[in-house]
């Protein structure tokens, strides 16, 4: 804890202020964290185990449980690699080493720079588009390891054809 | 508008289908997640601008508006005519003049945005006869592609809350349960229990307070919320919850506004169309488990807990959520309710086999032509669904197997091809519904590393409470990691085969339980192909690098260079118009180059051989 | 209060029993892991298993449950060494001592079940925890809940969070007293007891001046119960020769 800067806690303030103050909402309250702060900071994580009324024990728990969160600063963009059976038969693993060979960080690591983060996610539901991969918002269907410069540029916005 | 009575909502019901039959040219543009990614909000975008310019809502009473997934993914943006009933495919934000002027306003035919026949080169027009859609039947997803899930008037016009409206207007909640124990529904989630006699159990559990539970992301809004009424109308309960997967941010948002415009029509909330009855849902989003799938899991989940299993000795309609009594069902269980109290029980079972009633939603992908979400009778055969509505296997390769059920199901083999898709008949082929995913594979597929392929994702998901599961999981990866790069062991058969069944024993949940099922299946119908690894050090498909390496054929290169371009690390040297040549030292075997030769002259063969081979 | 069989032995017990207490009732062992009389069972280790058969079903239809959290029922039939009873707890065990080749209770329970070495892939890092639970259950019941579970699958592990000295962490040591392979380390010395990388200031006994029990769990124990601090830092030697003194000062009766 001690390692982590200390963050502004009014975001965390506001998100907790939406919720009963129980442990039902807990993930509902981490899943707006991980959103508002790109990560879980630790001292959010200690105030939230005090309003809900959780021990601390138990929000670190699940905050290591669920994929949906990180305990460490993210990337600006995230990449998600889609790797459900369509998309691997479809070849997601070759977008993963693609993303490797450019970046130099595998699934779940982040660019020392914090530009990126690549992660593998277990399918996203375009199926019919696989193999899909998601830099930031946009989604790339038909995703081809020689575009990968084109997809890395292209960040966020827009719905250009593949 | 607040609807206070029955009576009310059928005014609202004529206002809204006389509202659509004003709607004399519709003009509907998919906003599914597939079209979306093909860039179908410009498509819409654009046809919204140009309708408004020339005035022709007003003059033709033309209607643009944005639908859920039609299904055929493959071929999007799709957009369909009403009520010509024609559907274009990849349309881009150029073709809109052409289509509104030609087409809507004109009568005609484009061609060149037709869906054309791969079988025989042929175009099709009309949506009905293009052969992806017409072997469906489609209940669940009755609505889906025919309305804009952001407008409740359009689903209402297509029949939305109608089986709600005679469920609270002329039925009780036993009645509602013997409707659906009539139609012998079954739940569509995977395990596939009786839906009525799960209501039932809830009804009958003591204590005031329960809940309807809704596991899954994707469907038609209305029908999963009118389902959900229904369902909790029948059991008592005041309370839902809809459980939405953390990967699917739009169909929280399509839930969100449902949500909002039926509570504002009185269809959701308190005193329901009048009736007294109160009811409201809650949308939980996930955190990213695979095992919250499990009804136990799931549970604890909503309860911001770690979606770890509990033993199911005691069943959660009787303690479930908060230890109260609980009726969880999939997404596309809901779905099909309202559907069953409007026409009937008799009406449901009339469709499917004898044990497997309805019909069943199948997100059918893969080496298949036609992707995309289709829903079809029960019984409906496995080669209809890949060849008469798939269009058969990309590129025309062989056909090899289909997965079906996802990581708990398995494998079924060409000659299982006649299979009449339901529970009891993918079960005895040792595989299992599921959810209704399913992989089609070709030749191109290496069985040993499909199996591993599942084990990978399950030992990533497994919540490891249950030392079979957590520990089972970890081994049968080893042993499969050592299979495809060739250090497999005469032993390691058998090793599979015991260990495999100490986990479908001794597993606490499912999850475990049913992870052997993709290996097990594979071992089943595959077995040369495991014995290859393992004796011969070989992988038959030509998939696993450490076993297979690849070259070009001098007589069928024509030195197009495309495979030189595809070479992530320039395994390949060649000028064009020359004889190409693999670098067996430099090949890393990912057969990019295999895939995108266009005169097949590339061609694996097991790497044990390179040794005797002179480079 | 229901009767049923434990390998063919009749035995009744109460309403609210499950199998083990039958079979114990019976004198059937059972081999457990992760069950302790007085917490919920949780039937993750599986070491339990047994076969079960229960009225209305087919004459040769069984099914395999723990016996540490299945209700009981009338003219129930526990088998506790079929075939694939046994099979399948050697499977468990096999898997535990791929995990945990070092630890002298696996081996034992191992050994026992004819196991003595690993048929799968050792643990690259051994560890002695089995990761039964038992310590984390144990903080939650007496309400203090320092540590729990982190990550899930093979990575899953016991620890505080943010693996660092826990904030709610007592020092009482239940967690290690409880743990069966006694895999969490703590220390005393000097008035004070180390455990989890948390250092604790223990209270002494006013008479005999012998550490007793740390302030936190002393303040703990004493908020839960209403029961004044000082008792918990009585030594039993001290609550001992409270209670000669006490008995002298009674009259006896009769």
């Amino acid at each position: 804890m001690t390692e982590q800067p200390c963050v502004d806690l009014v975001k965390a303030e506001a998100i907790l202020g939406k919720y009963p103050p129980a442990e039902p909402s807990l993930i509902q309250v981490l899943q707006d964290v991980q959103r508002a702060y790109n990560y879980l900071p630790c001292d959010v994580l200690v105030k939230v185990a005090e309003t809900l009324g959780v021990p601390l024990a138990h929000v670190f728990s699940v905050s290591t449980f669920y994929k949906a969160f990180a305990l460490d600063p993210q990337g600006d963009t995230i990449i998600k690699v889609c790797t459900g059976t369509a998309c691997h038969i479809r070849g997601a693993g070759q977008l993963v080493e693609e993303l490797t060979r450019t970046l130099g960080i595998g699934p779940d690591q982040t660019t020392g720079d914090l530009k990126f983060t690549v992660k593998t996610v277990n399918c996203v539901g375009a199926c019919a588009m696989a193999p899909v991969m998601i830099v930031g918002d946009k989604y790339w269907g038909n995703a081809k390891p020689a575009r990968m410069t084109k997809y890395l540029g292209k960040g966020k916005g827009g719905d250009d054809e593949n | 508008m607040r609807i206070e009575s029955i009576a009310q909502f059928a005014s609202l019901q004529e206002e809204s289908r006389r509202r659509a039959a004003d709607r004399r040219q519709q003009i509907m543009v998919c906003c599914g997640t597939g079209c979306l990614a093909s860039g179908s909000k410009k498509v819409a975008e654009a046809f919204a601008e140009e309708v408004a310019k020339r005035g022709l809502d007003a003059s033709v009473g033309m209607f643009v508006k944005t639908t859920g997934c039609h299904g055929f993914c493959e071929r999007g943006p799709l957009v369909a005519l009403l009520p010509s009933g024609i559907l274009y495919t990849k349309v881009k934000p150029s073709n809109v003049g052409q289509i509104i002027d030609k087409t809507v306003l004109g009568g005609e035919v484009i061609p060149s945005l037709t869906y054309k026949n791969p079988a025989d080169g042929q175009r099709i027009s009309a949506y009905a006869e293009i052969p992806f859609y017409k072997h469906q039947l489609r209940v669940a997803m009755r609505n889906i592609g025919r309305i804009d899930p952001t407008d409740i008037r359009d689903a209402i016009a297509e029949g939305a809350y109608s089986g709600l409206a005679k469920a609270l207007g002329e039925m009780t909640p036993e009645a509602v349960i013997e409707e659906v124990a009539i139609a012998g529904q079954r739940g569509r989630g995977g395990a596939g229990f009786n839906t009525a006699r799960k209501w039932r159990s809830c009804r009958r559990a003591p204590g005031d307070r329960r809940f309807v539970l809704c596991n899954g992301d994707e469907g038609d809004p209305h029908s999963v919320l009118e389902g959900m009424v229904i369902g909790a109308w029948a059991v008592g309960a005041h309370e839902g919850f809809i459980y939405v997967r953390d990967e699917y941010p739009l169909a929280v948002v399509h839930l969100t506004i449902a949500m909002e415009q039926a509570r504002s029509y009185g269809l959701l909330g308190d005193n329901i169309m009048g009736s007294g009855f109160d009811f409201d849902i809650r949308i939980s989003r996930g955190g990213g488990a695979f095992v919250c799938g499990e009804s136990s899991a799931l549970m604890r989940s909503l309860e911001g807990k770690i979606g770890e299993p509990r033993a199911k000795y005691v069943h959660s309609t009787d303690k479930g959520l908060f230890d109260l009594p609980t009726v969880l069902n999939n997404v596309e269980t809901w779905a099909g309710i309202g559907a069953i109290i409007e026409r009937g029980g008799a009406w449901f079972a009339s469709m499917g086999t004898e044990r497997s009633k309805g019909t069943k939603a199948f997100s059918l992908v893969g080496k298949v032509k036609n992707t995309g979400l289709i829903e079809l009778p029960m019984g409906t055969t496995l080669r209809r669904i890949i060849f008469d509505i798939g269009g058969g296997i990309l590129g025309d390769r062989p056909f090899k197997a289909v997965q079906t059920g996802g990581p708990s199901g398995g494998c079924v083999p060409e000659a299982l091809l006649d299979l009449p898709v339901d529970y009891e008949r993918l079960t005895e082929a040792g595989s299992m519904m599921g959810s209704g995913g399913m992989i089609v594979m070709d030749d191109r597929t290496c069985m040993v590393d499909v199996a591993r392929y599942f084990l990978k994702f399950l030992t990533e998901e497994s919540c490891g409470k249950c030392v079979p599961c957590r520990e089972g999981l970890q081994q049968l990866l080893h042993i499969f990691d050592r299979l495809v790069e060739g250090r497999g062991r005469p032993d390691d058969i058998p090793a599979i085969e015991r260990l495999s069944r100490g986990m479908q024993l001794g597993s606490l949940c499912e999850l475990g339980k049913s992870a052997p099922n993709p290996v097990l299946s594979t071992l089943r119908y595959f077995r040369s192909e495991y014995e290859a690894h393992i004796f011969g050090k070989s992988c038959p498909a030509g998939i696993c690098r450490e076993l297979t390496a690849y070259e070009i054929v001098p007589d069928l290169c024509d030195g197009c260079h495309a495979c030189f371009k595809a070479c992530p690390v320039n395994a390949i040297t060649g000028t064009i118009k020359e004889l190409h040549r693999i670098h067996h030292d430099a090949c890393i075997s990912c057969g990019a180059c295999f895939d995108v030769c266009p005169t097949a002259a590339i061609r694996t063969f097991p790497k044990v051989e390179l040794k005797t081979e002179v480079v | 209060m229901p009767t049923l069989t434990v390998n063919g032995k009749k035995v009744t017990v109460g309403e609210d029993a499950v199998i083990l207490d039958a079979a114990r009732c019976a004198g059937v062992h059972v081999p457990t892991l992760c069950q302790f009389d007085g917490l919920e069972p949780w039937g993750g280790c599986r070491l339990c298993v047994v076969d079960m058969w229960q009225q209305g079903w087919d004459e040769n239809w069984f099914k395999m449950v723990t016996a540490c959290n299945h209700p009981v029922a009338e003219g129930m039939r526990v088998f506790t060494s079929s075939e694939r009873v046994l099979e399948t707890r050697r499977v468990v065990l096999d898997l535990l001592l791929a995990r945990c080749p070092e630890t002298p209770l696996i081996q034992r329970i191992a050994a026992e079940h004819g196991i003595s070495e690993t048929s799968y892939e050792v643990n690259p890092t051994p560890t002695d925890c089995i990761l039964c639970g038992l310590c984390t259950r144990v903080c939650d019941h007496i309400g203090v809940s320092a540590i729990a579970s982190v990550n899930r699958g093979w990575g899953r592990e016991i620890a505080p969070p943010f693996h660092q000295a826990p904030p709610d962490c007592i020092g009482c040591l239940a967690c290690a007293e409880i743990c069966p392979t006694r895999c969490i380390p703590y220390s005393e010395a000097a008035g004070s007891r180390r455990i989890w990388d948390k250092d604790f200031e223990m209270l002494r006994d006013p008479v005999t001046g012998e550490a007793v029990i740390t302030k936190a769990q002393a303040e703990h124990f004493a908020r839960r119960s209403g029961v004044p601090q000082g008792y918990f830092a009585t030594s039993d030697g001290s609550k001992r020769r409270v209670m000669a003194t006490t008995f002298t000062k009674l009259k006896v009766v009769g």
